[in-house]
């Protein structure tokens, strides 16, 4: 029988005409839209017919709306108002950004997963929207920046950017990278170049995909390289846009966008004529900027390296032979492709030389010990080094099992670290010098002297924390409740190697549910063996049905049944059943149960016989699972 | 000049070599364990806890190099030179130490600070001296295609250069982040030892190897 949720009281008249609920006791609305089993139809006075009831929205969880809504916290779902909070503001800001109702949509979908999830919490609302509103506009690929949703909603960039990570990344959504083609008819739209904004726009394009190439665009800004490239294709198309020009559309600084022009003027493709540049596909691709400017850097130092040392006759002698190789391989190699591509391949042969010399001694030092072992270690180490590269194009991809499984060594540590308890926890005063530690500590004059500036500079922060702790005197007397402080965070669980083993630490950390009887969910696990035995026979295990021993409220744990007369020699009172073989602490789930503490060791020993003659094997979940009638719930007994 | 022959000969004899070795460690100049030595590790935190109360007032005013201004941090900030290192000195006995270029340092420097307030009359112990933060850095010496790395690698990875230049890697094995750039250099932040970072950058080798643009 449905009990009224506000008075109790049994007395609810339903009307399923009005299609109420309302308690004739306390005058309560219980529901307003009560759910019939049966479909009916009504004609209205034109002939159409139509389903008789109320329309029920997805997001709503039943109950009383409406004019139900006199009791507060009875039915209000702070949920749906949250939701409906959401709607209003992604669409707000997708107006802003004009962008479709579906993009709307999926933008609330997205919120409702970060809130199921719980990951609105702790941030602005401001913030979430917007994050989901990003989300969406990568994943449908519309020309959006970040900064746009920032500048639209006023919020700063970065903190935004961190909400969105952190929203995508756990709700796995996997964002395909920023093409920064997509941006460019934008801006080239807003840099007023009339009829021939697509023309300009397709050069930019094309700018853009030779940048691409020559990986100017890693690590860039998106916006910084379709300025650089609008602003050449405006210049090739005779527009005399200025940086300055550009620099406003695109909102990046003038340096940058001088940079990114800078480092496109180092690429061969810079050397062409702009005709040759249309039509030709230069085959090589360069390498990142920052990767030449840090192998610069490199050859800078070591040329140092070199000046200051002395051996610099055999360097000189080195770097004629280099030059004379290297001369060999420009005139064979690349003829006519300008100085940049040259540098670059210079260096590389350098550098392989360079490293082929130092592994010689290696090799020599292995070789000469003649040692067979030795040199075979060598060989697989090397193997193993350079694992064949599965379709370079694809490259590897993350290994999961690697991740999963724990190895030893760390189990090891693990171990060790319960065990490294004891460690000397004095200070070791050697090696240190006296006299340094002395230099650091002032003199009695000038420690005064010190104690008066500081007392002088913090005068106004000594004052408030003077009355702060008055109050707080004075608080503590008037016999005021000290704030509550927060719980400190959970212990991590350590990694556990097998599936059971994790399954037990986590039902350690927090007993799930006291529905399920661990014995049997630890039986499951057992033998295989013993569990086809099991499967021959068809009668049901021993275990005791809970149903047999109705005593809902005594106790939230569950017990066996005592008074099955095998037994009857244990005194009659409950003892938590998940307080199993005391040899076995591994699979013991602990229970805070003070009944256990009245039995004396006897009395102990034959619980655990008893509980050893249990039959522990059953593959019927239904045993698993009690009837649950002794169970603890928070929750409105109506739900029963 | 006699002297310069080996190396010379080296220079003009690369067929001796490529018998030793297999010809794929002629294309790649350096291979993982090179790459492991040639970190370079940039600072170290560590903590340790003095087990006993401390009055900071009086630890500022009697030590050079220190900084106490409770408006805006509630801890001491004293520096010594060698080695050069920073430490936050809190009321509860907790010290942190920052900035040595590794363990030991971070431990000697440690223990010096620790002398220094033992000096000043506290009952100073050292309990629980433990590194919670490495930082170091290494360069592979070869660029890497960052926009294929985190298509293949979402889950572990984010690369959002309108906010950062690099891609963010989170290895959850040992449990390190790593930032990688284009230009092949890479800093690995979170460990706690160095062995954690020999065993990231051993992991993320031949993907990063995999992914290198040329």
């Amino acid at each position: 029988m449905k009990k009224c949720s506000v008075c109790n009281s049994n007395e609810i008249e339903i009307d399923s005409a009005r299609g109420d609920e309302v308690c004739t006791n306390c005058g309560a609305v219980l529901s307003d839209n009560i759910i019939v089993s049966e479909v009916q139809f009504e004609e209205n006075a034109v002939g159409n017919s139509s389903a008789v009831g109320q329309f029920v929205s997805a997001d709503s969880k039943g109950g009383a709306t409406g004019y139900g809504k006199f009791h507060v916290g009875t039915s209000t779902e702070s949920r749906e108002v949250t939701l409906r909070k959401a709607k209003t503001g992604i669409n707000h800001l997708c107006s802003i950004l004009h962008l479709s109702n579906h993009c709307v949509d999926t933008a609330h979908n997205f919120f409702k997963m970060a809130l199921s999830r719980n990951l609105t919490r702790g941030r602005k609302n401001s913030h979430i929207y917007a994050a989901c509103v990003y989300i969406t506009c990568r994943t449908e690929g519309t020309s959006h920046l970040l900064i746009d949703i920032s500048d639209a909603l006023q919020i700063c960039c970065y903190e935004l950017g961190r909400t969105y990570l952190k929203l995508s990344q756990a709700l796995c959504i996997n964002i395909p990278s920023i093409d920064p083609c997509i941006y460019i008819m934008r801006f080239a739209n807003r840099l007023e170049f009339g009829e021939k904004t697509h023309e300009v726009s397709m050069t930019a394009q094309r700018l853009v995909q030779r940048m691409k190439k020559d990986s100017i665009h890693s690590g860039r800004r998106p916006s910084g390289l379709c300025g650089a490239a609008l602003l050449l294709a405006a210049r090739m198309h005779d527009f005399s846009r200025k940086p300055n020009d550009i620099v406003r559309v695109v909102k990046i600084h003038e340096s940058t966008l001088r940079k990114r022009l800078l480092e496109f003027g180092e690429t061969p493709s810079s050397a062409l004529t702009i005709d040759e540049f249309m039509s030709i596909d230069l085959e090589a691709e360069q390498e990142p900027p920052s990767f030449k400017a840090a192998r610069r850097k490199d050859k800078d130092r070591l040329q140092r390296l070199c000046d200051e040392n002395e051996f610099t006759s055999l360097q000189i002698e080195i770097d004629a032979a280099l030059e004379r190789d290297l001369k060999k391989s420009r005139k064979r190699k690349l003829p006519g492709v300008p100085t940049a591509a040259v540098e670059e391949f210079d260096e590389t042969t350098e550098t392989d030389k360079f490293i082929v010399a130092s592994i010689d001694n290696v090799i020599k030092e292995v070789l000469t010990v003649d040692d067979d072992a030795k040199v075979k270690k060598a060989e697989t180490n090397v193997k193993a080094e350079f694992k064949p590269v599965v379709a370079p194009s694809l490259g590897l991809k993350p290994d999961l099992l690697a991740l999963c499984t724990v190895s030893e060594k760390e189990q090891a540590d693990l171990s060790m670290n319960k065990n490294a308890s004891e460690v000397i926890d004095d200070l070791n005063l050697e090696d240190l010098d006296d006299d340094e530690i002395d230099g650091y500590i002032l003199t009695e004059s000038e420690a005064i002297l010190k104690d008066r500036l500081w007392n002088q500079m913090n005068a106004e922060y000594l004052k408030i924390a003077k009355e702060r702790e008055e109050r707080a005197a004075r608080e503590r007397e008037e016999g005021k409740p000290e704030k509550k402080k927060r719980r400190p965070k959970k212990k991590p669980i350590g990694p556990s190697s097998t599936a059971l083993d994790a399954i037990q630490k986590v039902l350690q950390e927090k007993k799930i549910s006291s529905k399920i009887n661990y014995d049997i969910l630890k039986s499951l696990t057992a033998s295989t063996h013993e569990k086809e035995e099991n499967d021959t026979k068809p009668e049901l295990p021993e275990v005791v049905d809970e149903t047999s021993l109705p005593r809902p409220g005594t106790s939230r744990k569950t017990y066996f049944n005592l008074s099955n007369n095998r037994r009857s020699k244990v005194p009659q009172m409950g003892f938590p059943m998940a307080s199993a073989n005391e040899d076995d602490p591994k699979d013991q789930i602990t229970t805070d149960n003070e009944d256990i503490a009245d039995i004396d060791g006897e009395e102990a020993l034959d619980i655990e016989d008893a509980i050893e003659q249990e039959p522990t094997e059953s593959d019927r979940l239904g045993d698993i699972l009690n009837q649950g009638d002794a169970d603890e719930y928070s929750g409105p007994e109506e739900y029963f | 000049m006699e002297h310069e022959s080996p190396l010379k000969q080296i220079l003009n004899s690369p067929l001796k070599l490529s018998v030793a070795l297999p010809q794929t460690s002629h294309v790649v100049p350096s291979g993982p364990q090179e790459a492991i030595n040639s970190v370079k590790i940039q600072n170290c935190v560590a903590s340790v806890s003095l087990g006993c109360e401390l009055n900071l007032q009086t630890i500022n005013f009697r030590t050079r190099n220190s900084e106490y201004n409770p408006q805006r941090f509630h801890g001491v900030v004293m520096r010594i030179r060698e080695p050069r290192c920073t430490s936050l000195v809190f009321r509860s006995g907790k010290l942190v130490c920052t900035g040595a270029r590794n363990e030991h340092d971070a431990h000697l420097a440690a223990r010096k600070f620790a002398r220094i307030i033992q000096k000043l009359g506290h009952n100073v112990k050292f309990i629980d001296f433990k590194v919670q933060n490495l930082v170091a850095t290494v360069d592979l010496k070869f660029p890497i295609r960052l926009e294929n790395l985190n298509q293949m690698h979402g889950q572990f990875s984010s690369y959002e250069p309108e906010l950062f230049p690099g891609l963010i890697y989170r290895m959850v094995k040992p449990r390190i982040v790593l930032l990688i750039f284009v230009n092949g250099k890479l800093v690995f932040t979170g460990a706690k030892s160095k062995a954690e970072i020999a065993e990231s950058l051993e992991n993320i080798y031949p993907i990063l190897h995999s992914f290198r643009k040329n």
